[in-house]
């Protein structure tokens, strides 16, 4: 790589545009949002600066203390169930058998489509009586078929996880399943030779060599599941009340429901400190064991 | 939200993709399976339980998109497969869900171009080109992958508010092109970093410029990295949702999802669930047959250390 094939000069310039797009819409946002956060900033009219108020009102608001705490509620409740399932998907599909491949790409297909897509077809399924998620339950004797889901807030939260679990397991699959095929062969050979059980190798050795993937698996979980805002948009509108609304959610009505930005940007801020910090310790989970 | 991630190596080859089978021998890492019968039996059960499980659902949005609205609203009876093509009319002859269909389009093929143009051009710098602040620069766009948009959403819309982007196809564009840069950055980089430096400088040699040599000697070797970036930032876009239902408020701008989320909340008249399942079918197929068709590429990303998520 010398400066005579690679003129200094061309290299800044092939990076120019795409640090330039960077920079605008996410650098320079981040900055001014602290600005405007210590500002009483309507979306029109006149503002001025108002120190920490914002910060002051969004900590002493309830709204803002709800949504965090449903957000980590619905947090809690699915990250394992994605965890499991996409680790039993990944043994099922990690070996090459036939009809592996296909059921690999079956079982992504969900992710692929995107919680957006599936929140629509969900509204169709969750409606009383027309539903199939009624009529199946119906069926199996379960309930009359009559639930209204989306109009009950430990209903939605319900089902909405059900789904979230089965659209965002595919990708702990993939991730888990690069990991074990990573496993030497000759580690369970060895462990199978002392008499170790399909359970106890699972155990004692995939899951413990696999252990920085796991960690990543969860942390990226979580961060999704943090963020989230679409499927609970489509499927409650955050109700009934508020009683499904998510931190996401919570900021997306301040700003542009009540149009409050400055609060707004100070809840946001909020939420990029707090992402910061997984992300923070999903590293610091990574460089320990490596 | 995207963060980097280390993927155990040698195992990029081994994703989706089926190896020759040799029965004698089984390809190394593959697991602790040594297959009995009672295995064999246990994963073709579990296999074709867990697929259906997965599938059912979509295939019953196929179903519903066939269906009339009143059909889809009424307990299941017979009319349930009396399937017709009338949602996919009412599609086109309604200007908005129509209208909506184009916007995403049109959003995000511009996208996934945009993204593919840029980073390529990024990762080339960043990967063979010694200019000063380098590792500073790459550093500060893979931060960017630790800040969720989401998470800056208002200052966003006040900033592209100021610069005339909202309600505008080319900011969103822009905007979606700058929450997939990075991911795409960092895989083109990997990429260019793994092409031999003898073959660009023989090509220099031969009197070619920066552009030739990208465009007639590196090309064929960077596409496949290339065709990834563009993956990614297409399936991001094209069905993204808080970003277009924020920037965007002039009704004959909304894409897919933003048009039918007011169809779902009646903004245009009484529901049509019809129309409803039908839009979810139209934006659910391009997804699916650009993944089933370009897997290799989905997953090298992946696997190249970077995931979306």
């Amino acid at each position: 790589m010398s400066t005579l094939t690679h003129p200094r000069r061309t290299g800044l310039a092939l990076i120019t545009p795409a640090v330039a797009l960077v920079v605008v819409f996410v650098f320079v946002p981040l900055v001014v949002a602290v600005y405007i956060s210590l500002t009483n900033f309507p979306l029109i009219g006149p503002y001025r600066f108002i120190g920490f108020d914002n910060y002051a009102s969004v900590l002493t608001d309830p709204t803002f203390w709800d949504s965090l705490g449903y957000t980590l509620l619905y947090t809690a409740i699915v990250t394992l169930p994605i965890l499991l399932l996409g680790y039993g998907l990944a043994v099922l599909v990690r070996s090459n058998r036939r009809g592996a491949t296909l059921l690999r790409t079956i079982f992504f297909v969900p992710f692929v489509i995107g919680l957006t897509t599936l929140s629509f077809l969900m509204l169709l399924e969750a409606q009383p009586n027309s539903g199939m998620v009624n009529v199946v339950l119906r069926f199996l004797g379960i309930t009359d078929g009559s639930t209204a889901w989306l109009v009950d807030g430990p209903l939605a939260t319900g089902l909405l996880c059900v789904m979230v679990v089965w659209a965002a397991s595919g990708l702990t699959m993939v991730l888990l399943m690069s990991g074990m095929q990573g496993i030497p062969r000759e580690v369970y050979e060895s462990a199978e030779m002392d008499g170790a059980s399909w359970w106890q190798r699972e155990m004692q050795i995939t899951v413990p060599m696999l252990r920085r993937t796991i960690a990543m698996t969860v942390i990226l979980s979580v961060i999704g599941s943090f963020l989230a805002f679409t499927q609970f948009y489509i499927l409650t509108q955050g109700g009934p009340g508020s009683e499904t609304t998510t931190i996401v959610m919570a900021i997306y009505r301040r700003a542009f429901v009540q149009l409050q930005l400055g609060a707004a940007t100070a809840m946001s801020l909020v939420l990029v400190v707090i992402t910061g910090l997984v992300t923070a310790a999903q590293f610091w989970l990574l460089r320990e064991r490596s | 939200m995207a963060t980097v991630t280390e993927v155990p190596a040698g195992t990029r080859a081994a994703v989706g993709r089926r190896r020759p089978s040799r029965p004698a021998a089984p390809p190394p890492g593959a697991g602790p399976e040594r297959d009995t019968r009672g295995k064999r039996t246990l994963y073709a059960l579990g296999g074709t339980l867990a697929a259906l499980v997965f599938l059912i659902p979509l295939v019953i949005a196929f179903v519903r998109a066939g269906q009339p609205g009143d059909v889809i609203v009424a307990a299941p009876d017979a009319r349930f497969f009396d399937l017709s093509w009338v949602n996919f009319q009412a599609v086109v002859d309604q200007p908005e869900v129509w209208r909506g269909i184009l916007n995403s389009a049109i959003v995000s093929i511009s996208t996934a171009v945009l993204t593919a143009v840029l980073a390529t051009l990024a990762g080339y710098g960043f990967a063979k080109f010694p200019f000063r602040g380098r590792a500073v620069l790459f550093g500060l766009v893979l931060v960017t992958l630790m800040v969720p948009f989401q998470a800056i959403l208002t200052p966003l819309y006040l900033q592209m508010n100021v610069m005339g982007l909202t309600d505008s196809l080319f900011g969103l564009v822009l905007f979606y092109t700058t929450v997939n840069l990075p991911f795409g950055i960092f895989v083109m980089r990997n990429t260019f970093a793994s092409v031999p430096a003898e073959l660009e400088d023989s090509a220099h040699v031969d009197g070619a410029g920066t552009v030739r040599i990208l465009v007639s000697v590196l090309r064929p070797l960077v596409i496949p990295g290339t065709a990834t970036a563009a993956l990614y930032a297409f399936l991001a876009s094209w069905t993204e949702f808080l970003g277009a239902l924020t920037f965007l408020t002039d009704s004959s701008l909304y894409t897919l999802p933003v048009s039918l989320v007011n169809l779902q909340q009646g903004a245009y008249g009484q529901v049509n669930f019809g129309l409803l399942a039908a839009g979810s079918v139209i934006a659910m197929i391009p997804c699916v047959i650009l993944y089933v068709a370009l897997q290799r590429y989905y997953v090298a990303g992946l696997a190249s250390g970077s995931v979306k998520g």
